[in-house]
């Protein structure tokens, strides 16, 4: 009886003298699974150690109770649409599905049937006897992760996989995505956009320099995020006026007049509770021309996540 | 998974990747070095066919051609032979007097006859075939074993099986097999039977070719004799030792490419190994594909005393094993490089970062 967790105990992987990930341990349940980092966090690194495309200089890895050492059965049960095009050259988008199926045992007539129906699914048909090469960066992430899940695989691994998808192709792939997580199936995914993660998955683990500094339910991670003071910069021919109100709110931790004295800096620790008080200044008759995000980027999460450290 | 099924993904494998030997723009090279000689022995041929013919149509009867002795004239070598087939006149200064000299050629319809005047007189008469079988063996076996085995196999077989492995870590498509639920020691089969079945197909093709295009030009007497002789052996022997060729320089060079990034150390050091082998103590050369190979060709290369020491030194092979214990110890070989290239593959990372 195979376990149903993707178990990492103390994995480390350095790449010579650059470290990749560090002592990470984790125990991922099935479910949307959320890898979350800036670029070079170790996020692909991770994913590539579950695959056994790399393996770790310390700690053990088992997928679903089966090692990468062994892609025999491994990637029976796993499919990994990578960040690579993986198609040969001059083959279309059916031919590359259909042949990474053959490699499964399947027949010419069953890797083609299974190959139509993952296309299908991601909305592809149209386009299956075209050249990958030609395909637009949408389109190629489509293929890719058609290839990924045309075996049918029980974890699925995919990096940055809303990439370059158009707003209609993305709401139907996280369909995808929660309906394979509904099966029971592992889908870990990476990305480095917080809020796009935020919304379809059950699990998040945040990864800044190879090693993770939060994991578990969205919930509690999003606690953990709205903690994280923002930083607005408004414009307003008022703006003494208005900082005067804000330095009324308990969330405002810090209110700036800059130089001009048209613009504010203003730090809070709630941006819902300041996007409904800015309503409130606005309606009550002071003119705001502008409000800008002056931090609303993942790296400046992860600076406040991992105290500054980096 | 069962060794059925294994063999069956082995066949996948190398079907798949025939394609893409095959048709690979950086196999293109490989076709020109296997064909280059087949081009240059149908242009002799070519050549040969054309002065048949135009000696066919000026035949000199045998009888006729024995009677010219020397100190004749051309005038009266003329007058019984007729007009030669090729006539060339020209003044040359020799002891600060001035020496007329003519050449004049005839055919008898096998061979040429060359006549060569001095002063108005007849100098020399020499006869020579148009077309000489026994020389053009020798040419071909030299071209065989001083092109093919050392430098078109060699370098062609470098160029395929390097690129199984490097090749696809450079255009970062080698994923696509890693992620398939295959072990690494298939995949490295299936690669290098596809990797195999290009440069045997390539090579043994071109040799086939070349041996045709060297038979062509000869007359049908002597190709019947040849045929009827020892000719299907040494065909088989050459197929047979570019076969193997393939066979021991592949796995070489599959290994190679596993392990190191750039492909000149390996062909270099290599070809310095191979070049060295006649010095290298017995155990030594065992470690050697040229050393097995060589063993198999049929005919000696012919070696010009006049080539320099170091290029006779290195040209001059070792001495031989049986053709047997060649073929047997060349697949030993083969068996131990490819035992260590699944050993490696099976420790092979994806590191794309570091390739670019």
């Amino acid at each position: 009886m195979r376990t149903p967790e993707i178990v990492f105990d103390e994995v480390s992987k350095f790449y010579g003298e650059v470290l990749g990930v560090n002592r990470v341990t984790l125990n991922i349940p099935p479910g949307i699974t959320s890898l979350v980092g800036p670029n070079g966090s170790g996020k692909t690194t991770l994913m590539n150690l579950m695959a056994g495309l790399i393996h770790p200089d310390r700690g053990t890895i088992t997928v679903r109770g089966l090692s990468p050492k062994d892609p025999e059965r491994l990637m029976r049960v796993t499919g990994y649409a990578t960040q690579y095009d993986a198609a040969p050259r001059g083959a279309t988008g059916f031919d590359f599905v259909s042949t990474g199926l053959m490699l499964y045992g399947y027949s010419r007539v069953e890797a083609a049937e299974r190959a139509w129906k993952a296309l299908d699914q991601v909305s592809l048909t149209g386009a299956a006897n075209r050249k990958v090469a030609a395909y637009s960066k949408g389109m190629r992430q489509r293929v890719r992760l058609a290839h990924a899940f045309a075996h049918d695989p029980e974890v699925l691994v995919l990096d940055e996989p809303l990439n370059g998808l158009d707003p209609l192709v993305r709401a139907e792939t996280i369909a995808l995505f929660r309906g394979w997580a509904a099966e029971g199936r592992h889908v870990i995914l990476s990305s480095h956009v917080l809020d796009e993660v935020d919304v379809i998955s059950d699990q998040v683990i945040l990864i800044a320099n190879g090693m993770i500094i939060a994991e578990g339910q969205i919930r509690n991670v999003r606690d953990e995020i709205h903690e994280h003071p923002s930083q607005f910069i408004i414009r307003s021919p008022g703006a003494a006026r208005i900082a005067s109100m804000l330095f009324e709110l308990d969330h405002v931790t810090q209110v700036k007049l800059q130089d001009d004295r048209l613009g504010l800096l203003v730090m809070t620790r709630n941006r819902q509770e300041f996007s409904r008080a800015l309503t409130r200044i606005a309606l009550g008759g002071c003119g705001i021309e502008s409000v800008i995000a002056a931090d609303e980027n993942v790296d400046a999460l992860y600076e406040y996540l991992i105290g500054g450290s980096r | 998974m069962n060794t059925p099924f294994r063999l069956r993904q082995v066949r996948t494998i190398a079907q798949l990747e025939l394609k893409r030997v095959f048709f690979s723009r950086r196999s293109f090279w490989v076709y020109l070095l296997a064909l280059l000689p087949a081009v240059i022995f149908i242009g002799h041929g070519i050549d040969v066919k054309v002065r048949q013919s135009r000696s066919a149509s000026r035949t000199v009867s045998r009888e006729i051609l024995a009677s010219i002795q020397l100190g004749d004239t051309p005038e009266s070598v003329i007058e019984r032979a007729g007009e030669p087939i090729d006539d060339h006149q020209w003044n040359w200064k020799e002891q600060n007097r001035e020496v007329a000299h003519r050449r004049m050629m005839y055919f008898d319809g096998q061979d040429r006859v060359n006549l060569h005047f001095q002063d108005g007189l007849l100098a020399s008469k020499r006869q020579s075939p148009l077309i000489n079988a026994e020389e053009d063996r020798k040419v071909f076996a030299g071209v065989f074993q001083y092109f093919y085995l050392r430098l078109a196999i060699f370098f062609g077989c470098l160029g395929i099986f390097m690129n199984l492995f490097r090749g696809e870590m450079l255009d970062k498509t080698l994923h696509f097999w890693f992620l398939a639920p295959a072990r690494r020691e298939t995949l490295l089969a299936g690669k290098y039977l596809a990797g195999l079945a290009a440069s045997i197909v390539v090579f043994t093709g071109g040799v086939a070719l070349c041996f045709a295009a060297m038979l062509w030009p000869q007359s049908a007497a002597d190709t019947q004799a040849y045929w009827q002789g020892p000719g299907p052996a040494h065909l088989f022997a050459y197929l047979a030792a570019a076969a193997l060729a393939c066979i021991g320089y592949g796995s070489v060079f599959l290994a190679a490419g596993m392990l190191l990034r750039n492909p000149i150390v390996p062909a270099v050091v290599l070809l310095l190994w191979e070049g060295i082998n006649g010095f290298l103590p017995a155990i030594l050369k065992k470690l050697s594909v040229l050393y097995y190979v060589q063993a198999l060709c049929p005919v000696p290369p012919p070696l010009d005393a006049s080539a320099p020491p170091l290029a006779r030194l290195l040209l001059t092979p070792s001495e031989p094993p049986p053709a047997a214990v060649a073929a047997i110890g060349l697949l030993a070989l083969t068996a131990l490089v490819l035992w260590s290239a699944s050993r490696a593959v099976r420790k092979l990372e994806i590191n794309y970062g570091a390739e670019s």
